[in-house]
């Protein structure tokens, strides 16, 4: 390997704590779902490293599957940002928090 | 202790049959029969007119009777302790089986014609079997169990014959009054019951009266237990300070008054103190407090009746009076004595009810001096009898009254202290006085000019068919009662005999041979009262008031019962509601429904502070999950 297999995860886990701090820190949905795209990528860029580190394909297959998750998760996850923007006008996670106890429409 | 021998078996069917064919009456009366009105007043009649043949049989067959006769079976065991149930037959208890069923009878026969038009008629039969029943077992049982059980129910029927006319509010008050203040008693005499029990292992009549070496009990808990039994008889009996119940128990109907508030159920109580007299005797530190009480009720009641206007008023505190009397003579020492006057009075007394009854009946008033001025002494059959009765009651010769009045003050002067005449003979005298004022009053009105005669008491006199049967049936039974107070008194030796044949043994009475003077003393108090009642109202041209009406204040504190009900109302108010129950009230609203309301609150609180995990806090709880990754990773890094 031209890397060494540690740095690979060093970056993977780099990402993934990007990822999450983006997601977890910021008062925006759409943050939210960049975030979790970003968590989502850092693990696939490990399973890539694991699949050269130990000479097997399927490490790249699960990476495919990995996309194809990520990308039905934004569709949906755009849809419901849609939703909560149309009922809140706002982004604001925190006025998504007292709906349960609020009067239904 | 007196063995007792069991019963022959005519003795156990007659027994049997005499209590339980009343209970039979009441069921049928009650559950089959409510919508046939004679045919209920028949069958009650029928069953107390068996239980009276039974009554009489067993007293003429057991005349010389020298044992006990006791029949008894076990209801239940624990431990130490049997309850059984049955009958004990001696002299006293065969004496007031005959008079209960006797009085019973007569006032039943007589409430034909009281209370034919009425609409509880069938009821009426109905309570006046289950009192019946309740009265004959008291009076035959063996222990003091069965009594109490049977005492309670007697005070039960008078709740509901008190208060029959429920419609009425002051006569529903009424019967809630007299049942309280009697539970009041019978709170006593239960501690006094179980005082007894501890002692003694069971509260067998005859092991009680056996004397006191075979007792064992301390003197103090005789004395205990004896004052803590005779509060059930304050209840029962009228006497101070629970006696303003029983004026208030008028309100029922007059056959009622005759047969329980004069007669028979407040004589329970001093049957009672016939009953335990040998054990009460046991303490004369309790005698002399129940000669005490006896002698005030004797003249507070006196006083009462001498100002009072309404005539079944008037004989309320006249038996009230006479029970004092009677206990006043038990408590003397003279076992004889009382149950003798028990027996006379229960006579005259139903006697003087049920001519009022008459009276009251037919002129629809109360009041003494209504009844006189519309024309009461046209009444033939009534007021004689009345009068007789009245002779009675004041003690004249040859009438039953005086034989037994001249029993009592004969014991009482065989005590040590004087007072106790005295009162006797006071009482003498204004009992005369009272008896005779009403006599008098009925006898002799004052005409007014804007009295007028209602237009019944025409109607029952000129009389359609329904009146006059109603009449006679009244008026039976008031001639056989006159009869019996004629010829009583000359009973009294046999009857003294009959009684101390099996007492001998254990009631120490000396034989009461009293002063020459004192009978004519005694009668001539009688007379002075007569006079005196006679100056005032009799005369043609007295003003018909009375010495204590002219005193008003005397006058207000005797006809307001010596304030004992103004007492008890504010007893009741302070310290009752004021006190108790708003203490009680309290620790409900503060400590229990408070408590509830506070684990109420307290977990609608937490559940609100836990509702806190429900909040849609996104990113929170996305922290959540990254921390608890990182620290499992962590755990499986170095662990």
């Amino acid at each position: 390997m031209i890397v060494p297999y540690s740095h690979v995860l060093l970056l993977s886990a780099l990402l993934f704590v990007v990822g999450m701090l983006c997601a977890v820190g910021r008062r925006n949905l759409i943050m939210i779902l960049l975030g979790l795209e970003v968590m989502l990528n850092a693990g696939a860029i490990a399973f890539v490293g694991a699949a050269l580190r130990w000479q097997q394909i399927e490490g790249q297959t699960v990476v495919i599957f990995v996309l194809a998750i990520a990308a039905a998760e934004v569709s949906i996850g755009l849809a419901l940002i849609v939703w909560a923007y149309r009922r809140t006008e706002s982004l604001d996670p925190e006025r998504l928090q007292d709906l349960d106890t609020a009067e239904p429409l | 202790m007196t063995i007792p021998v069991p019963p022959d078996t005519l003795t156990l069917t007659a027994a049997l049959l005499a209590v339980l064919l009343p209970l039979l009456s009441f069921g049928m009366i009650m559950l089959v029969f409510r919508h046939r009105r004679r045919l209920c007043a028949r069958i009650s009649i029928g069953a107390v007119s068996v239980s009276l043949l039974c009554a009489l049989f067993l007293l003429i067959d057991h005349w010389h009777l020298n044992t006990p006769i006791r029949h008894t079976a076990t209801w239940m065991v624990s431990g130490r302790i049997t309850v059984s149930v049955g009958f004990l037959l001696d002299p006293i208890s065969l004496l007031m089986l005959t008079i209960v069923a006797a009085i019973s009878f007569l006032v039943q026969v007589y409430s034909l014609g009281y209370m034919a038009h009425d609409p509880g008629f069938s009821r009426y039969y109905g309570f006046m079997s289950l009192f019946a029943w309740a009265m004959l077992c008291l009076v035959i049982s063996p222990n003091l169990l069965q009594l109490y059980i049977f005492w309670e129910l007697v005070g039960l029927s008078s709740y509901l014959l008190i208060g029959f006319w429920y419609q009425k509010f002051s006569a529903s008050t009424a019967g809630k009054k007299a049942f309280v203040m009697t539970r009041l008693g019978d709170v006593a005499f239960f501690l006094g019951l179980l005082l007894v029990l501890f002692n003694l292992g069971n509260l067998d009549i005859l092991e009680m009266n056996a004397g006191r070496m075979p007792l064992n009990i301390p003197p103090a808990t005789i004395t205990l237990a004896a004052v803590l039994i005779f509060g059930g008889i304050i209840g029962k009996s009228a006497q101070f300070p629970l006696l303003t119940w029983l004026p208030d128990a008028m309100e029922g109907p007059t056959p009622v008054s005759a047969l329980l508030h004069s007669a028979t159920m407040v004589a329970a109580g001093v049957f009672l103190f016939g009953r335990l007299f040998p054990f009460f005797s046991q303490s004369s530190g309790a005698m002399t407090f129940f000669l005490f009480t006896g002698t005030t009720s004797m003249l507070l009641a006196a006083t009462m009746a001498m100002v009072s206007r309404d005539i079944k008023q008037v004989w309320a505190y006249s038996t009230i009076s006479q029970l004092g009397f009677m206990i006043m003579g038990l408590s003397a020492g003279g076992y004889a004595a009382g149950i003798f006057h028990l027996t006379t009075h229960a006579g005259f007394k139903a006697l003087l009810f049920l001519c009022s009854g008459v009276f009251i009946h037919i002129f629809e008033t109360n009041d003494m001096f209504a009844i006189g001025r519309a024309g009461g002494r046209r009444l033939k059959v009534p007021m004689a009898c009345m009068a007789i009765a009245a002779a009675a009651l004041a003690g004249l010769p040859p009438f039953s009254g005086f034989f037994s009045k001249e029993a009592i003050m004969g014991q009482l002067a065989q005590m040590a202290n004087p007072l106790w005449l005295a009162a006797g003979l006071l009482g003498a005298f204004l009992t005369a006085y009272y008896a005779f004022r009403l006599i008098f009053v009925i006898l002799f009105p004052r005409r007014d000019d804007t009295d007028r005669p209602p237009q019944n008491a025409h109607a029952a006199h000129a009389g359609n068919d329904g009146h006059r049967r109603a009449y006679r049936q009244m008026a039976v039974p008031l001639i056989v009662l006159a009869t019996v107070t004629l010829v009583l008194g000359w009973g009294q030796a046999g009857l003294e005999a009959f009684l101390m044949r099996t007492a001998a043994s254990v009631v120490h009475t000396a034989e009461a041979h009293p002063a020459a003077w004192l009978p004519y003393t005694a009668l001539g108090l009688a007379l002075a009262g007569i006079l005196l009642a006679w100056v005032e109202f009799g005369r043609r041209r007295a003003a018909q008031i009375g010495f204590v009406e002219r005193m008003p204040r005397v006058h207000r504190l005797f006809a307001e019962r010596w304030y004992l009900d103004h007492f008890y109302r504010r007893f009741l108010e302070r310290i009752i509601y004021g006190g108790i129950s708003a203490l009680c009230t309290r620790n409900d609203r503060r400590v229990i429904d408070g408590g509830l309301d506070a684990l109420g609150r307290s977990t609608v609180a937490a559940s609100r502070r836990l509702s806190l995990l429900h909040d849609a806090a996104l990113q929170a709880r996305m922290m959540l999950i990254f921390v608890v990754m990182a620290l499992l990773s962590l755990y499986f890094l170095f662990a």
